[in-house]
């Protein structure tokens, strides 16, 4: 019910602007030029501040404590006088019309990047809150005609703020918002996608406000040409950092597109362990077993019990997506068996792993085999992984679905100008 | 620092193959472009060079600002618009960008229909074809790989300087034509210098640069090599157009305006002798198909972009209504204007006056963005660029303003 009494007092901002500012007596005192709110990434709808009028051909700030009420074609102001401040931004503040509306947003609940065709402001309990935000190609035309349709409110498509992550003010490039809650739970694809989509400024200014492990799971899925323009801007120390939190076999793919001394260049900045291990990586072909694996392998002794294996592997919580079995191996740490999750857990507690291993010789490839023998491997092993094997000893391991990326080599989103190369 | 050198060189030579400024900027050789050089150097001789080195100017300015909006702030052109001033201007540009651009549009598929008829296909048979086939190429996706074909076509025209040197020009009148100013002031040549800069500086030129600069990741780190391609790419552009005036002048110079594609084929004779006809039309069937389906879509990109349905709408553009809807009414009015029983060259060079009435338009958009500080930051433009700029955008938007003003005064029988 609070919602329907909500949308009935909705008041367009697009259509607001350029309206009266009147006194209680009905004088008018000057045109609305903006409205300034606030956010702090806490509130779900952040309050309106103030208003910015122009009086005579001044630009003055009234707070919104002397509003009295906003309607769809006039402001009403409380107070027979009016003292005029002159318009000064404080940190924390955004003037709507100029920095919201027609600039870019992110729709969290739809996953989607959007450009705010109209905003829309209404008094709640003694306030007045930004609510929503329009997205309607119908709501641009209305702006486009005569100041009277402008007024109208056309709420087709309108997403409501809560669910909406802005941008802060990009001439002060203070770092407001703390990243909204839902972006959170997006699958890494989806946070990729809205990367892909934004502006330098605010992709920059997404990417801080998540987590660097967040951040580096959304960098796995973009477009590799996306990605290279990504950690091209980024400045070395974050770039290095994004990357280290990347799994390894996606990590070193992003480093194969760079060029040389820009590899090495984030190489350096990154934990030397990390980079290790992803120049063992880079040397391998990226056409071949080695090119395509992950470094994430999990090894255990065959004397060691299912329980064990079982809280060893709850360390690897993290690369959950790139374990589907356990390597089980002798005292030299020579291949015995690739033991698949689902076996270990169906296994008794007190069961030892080596008693797990099959009779018949483990499937595994060497780091030089050609993709299309790998790919026959998967499909005669009939399993989701194959191990990476050198002198008997795992070192990788090869997942299917980066050899399916292999072979489905163009599946990017339609960008103009990429018609021309 | 040894390493950061070696990776500017070598993106540097990545820039010099395919940078967003050299091919825009050459794409500005298409076939209104040689109906309209050709036409300058066959009426004129001469003596429009030193207006070529004036437009170059000016194209260079505008192409930088372009790649340097592109590269500082990661978005095209339309959106920056839409950003940066109220909704009703945005629309205006566009409006103006779709005019100018269907313009181009009907130029294309005129200069098919031209190059077909030198080989003796009717237009009324070859216009509807190719925009039939276009059109299909454009929406299931084997475009890329026709779009080589047509690059590779219109490679002839690099014939065009061979043929300048070839058929012997006085090379001591193109001296000094090319660096003393020479303004003819009468009504046929202040129209030829519009359609010269409409078809050098036509907004798609602009708004493709910045969308090529942000698609491939352009920052303002790598700017400084950006800067080189934008600014090489207009010089080279326009020595190839120089080149298209200087080889026709020297064959027909003196002739009057042109009439048919026969006649600028001429020009090719040096090089080619008897199969100049065949070989202009070859370069000119590989330029405006290249340049059929760029423009029309470069249009749809930009307006989609300024609306914000350009990215979350498709992950195939196929699925985007808009976008198809006006990539189609482009192709779809392109091909109808250009299939007028009118003179294909008239034609050709009618449209590029369109562009270089409209081009002032957008290029003030541009000055102004480049010039706030709150857009570029530090990279807005400095006191002496600025004034560069501005007097070239004043220039040009001077020239056209005359133009129109000329003919809307010969309307009512007063000039």
């Amino acid at each position: 019910m609070a919602r329907r009494a909500v949308r009935e007092s909705l008041v367009s901002l697009a259509g607001l602007v350029g309206r009266p500012v009147r006194h209680q007596g009905g004088a008018e005192i000057g045109k609305l030029v903006d409205v300034v709110a606030r956010w702090d990434g806490v509130t779900r709808y952040p309050p309106m501040t103030g208003l910015v009028v122009r009086v005579a051909r001044r630009l003055a700030f009234v707070p919104a404590s002397q509003v009295e009420n906003i309607t769809h074609d006039a402001v009403m102001l409380r107070s027979a006088r009016l003292d005029l401040q002159d318009f000064e931004r404080r940190p924390g503040e955004v003037a709507l019309a100029k920095d919201v509306l027609d600039h870019q947003l992110i729709d969290v609940d739809g996953v989607q990047v959007i450009r705010a065709a109209d905003l829309y402001l209404a008094p709640v309990a003694g306030r007045i809150l930004l609510v929503g935000v329009d997205v309607s190609t119908a709501s641009l035309l209305r702006r486009l005609g005569p100041s009277r349709w402008r007024t109208r409110p056309t709420p087709e498509r309108v997403i409501d703020w809560a669910s909406i992550q802005s941008f802060s003010d990009p001439e002060t490039h203070v770092r407001l918002r703390v990243a909204h809650t839902g972006l959170r739970a997006l699958r890494p694809g989806e946070l990729a996608d809205l990367l892909e989509d934004l502006g330098r400024d605010e992709r920059q200014e997404l990417l801080e406000s998540l987590e660097p492990a967040t951040a580096a799971d959304a960098l796995e899925e973009m477009e590799p040409g996306e990605l290279e323009a990504l950690l091209r801007e980024a400045p070395p120390e974050q770039a290095a950092a994004l990357i280290a939190a990347m799994e390894p076999d996606e990590a070193a793919d992003a480093l194969r597109g760079l060029v040389a001394d820009e590899r090495s260049e984030l190489l350096e900045h990154m934990p030397p362990l990390t980079a290790q291990r992803l120049a063992v990586l880079l040397e391998y072909p990226v056409n071949t077993a080695g090119g395509i694996m992950t470094t994430n392998v999990v090894c255990v002794p065959a004397g060691e019990t299912v329980a064990t294996v079982r809280r060893r592997l709850a360390e690897f919580q993290e690369h959950s997506a790139d374990i589907d079995a356990v390597a089980v191996v002798d005292g030299d740490g020579g291949l015995l068996d690739d033991v698949p999750l689902f076996d270990l857990l169906l296994a008794p507690d007190d069961r030892r792993v080596g008693q797990l291993v099959a009779e018949h010789p483990c499937p595994s490839v060497a780091p030089d085999t050609p993709l299309d023998e790998v790919a026959q491997g998967l499909i005669d092993a009939r399993r989701s992984s194959l191990l990476v094997v050198v002198d008997d000893r795992p070192v990788g391991r090869i997942l299917a679905d980066d050899v399916i990326d292999a072979f489905v080599p163009d599946r990017g989103k339609f960008h103009f100008p990429r018609l021309l190369r | 620092m040894p390493g950061r050198f070696r990776r500017r060189t070598r993106f540097l030579a990545y820039l010099a193959i395919a940078g967003p400024g050299l091919i825009a900027a050459n794409a500005g050789n298409d076939a209104g472009g040689i109906a309209t050089y050709a036409s300058a150097g066959s009426q004129y001789g001469y003596r429009t060079l030193f207006f070529m080195v004036l437009v170059t100017v000016g194209l260079i300015v505008v192409q930088e600002m372009s790649a340097r909006l592109g590269a500082f702030t990661g978005k095209g052109l339309a959106a920056l618009i839409r950003e940066q001033f109220s909704v009703r201007l945005a629309a205006l540009a566009l409006g103006c960008l779709l005019l100018a651009n269907l313009g181009l549009v009907v130029s294309e598929f005129a200069g098919i229909g031209a190059a077909l008829e030198l080989v003796g296909v009717s237009r009324y048979l070859s216009v509807p074809l190719a925009a039939i086939a276009l059109w299909a190429l454009v929406m299931f996706g084997s475009y890329r790989y026709a779009e080589r074909v047509f690059l590779l076509l219109s490679l002839v025209f690099f014939a065009y300087p061979i043929a300048a040197v070839l058929g012997h020009p006085n090379w001591h009148t193109v001296a000094i034509d090319t660096v003393v100013p020479h303004f003819i002031a009468s009504k046929d040549f202040i129209f030829l210098g519009v359609a010269l800069i409409g078809t050098t500086i036509s907004p798609y030129m602009q708004l493709y640069t910045a969308a090529g600069v942000v698609d491939r990741g352009i920052g303002p780190e790598e700017y400084r090599l950006e800067r080189i391609d934008a600014v090489g790419g207009a010089i080279f552009g326009d020595v190839i157009a120089m080149f298209i005036i200087i080889a026709t002048a020297a064959v027909i110079g003196g002739h009057g305006p042109l009439t048919s594609a026969r006649q600028a084929a001429e020009a090719l004779r040096p090089v080619a002798g008897s199969a100049a006809e065949l070989l202009f039309a070859v370069g000119l069937l590989g330029a405006s198909a290249l340049a059929g389906a760029v423009v029309p879509l470069s249009t749809s990109y930009a307006i989609s972009e300024a609306v914000g349905v350009e990215r979350s709408v498709s992950r195939r553009f196929r699925e985007a209504p808009l976008f198809l809807g006006l990539f189609t009414f482009q192709v779809i009015v392109g091909a109808a204007v250009a299939l007028t029983p009118v003179n294909l060259i008239r034609l050709l060079i009618g449209t590029q006056v369109l562009q270089g009435l409209i081009t002032p338009v957008i290029l003030v958009f541009i000055l102004i963005l480049a010039n706030r500080r709150s857009v570029l930051g530090p990279a807005a433009n400095g006191p002496i660029f600025r004034i560069v700029a501005t007097t070239s955008v004043v220039a040009v938007a001077g020239l056209s303003t005359l133009l129109l003003a000329e003919t809307v005064l010969s309307w009512f029988g007063i000039a």
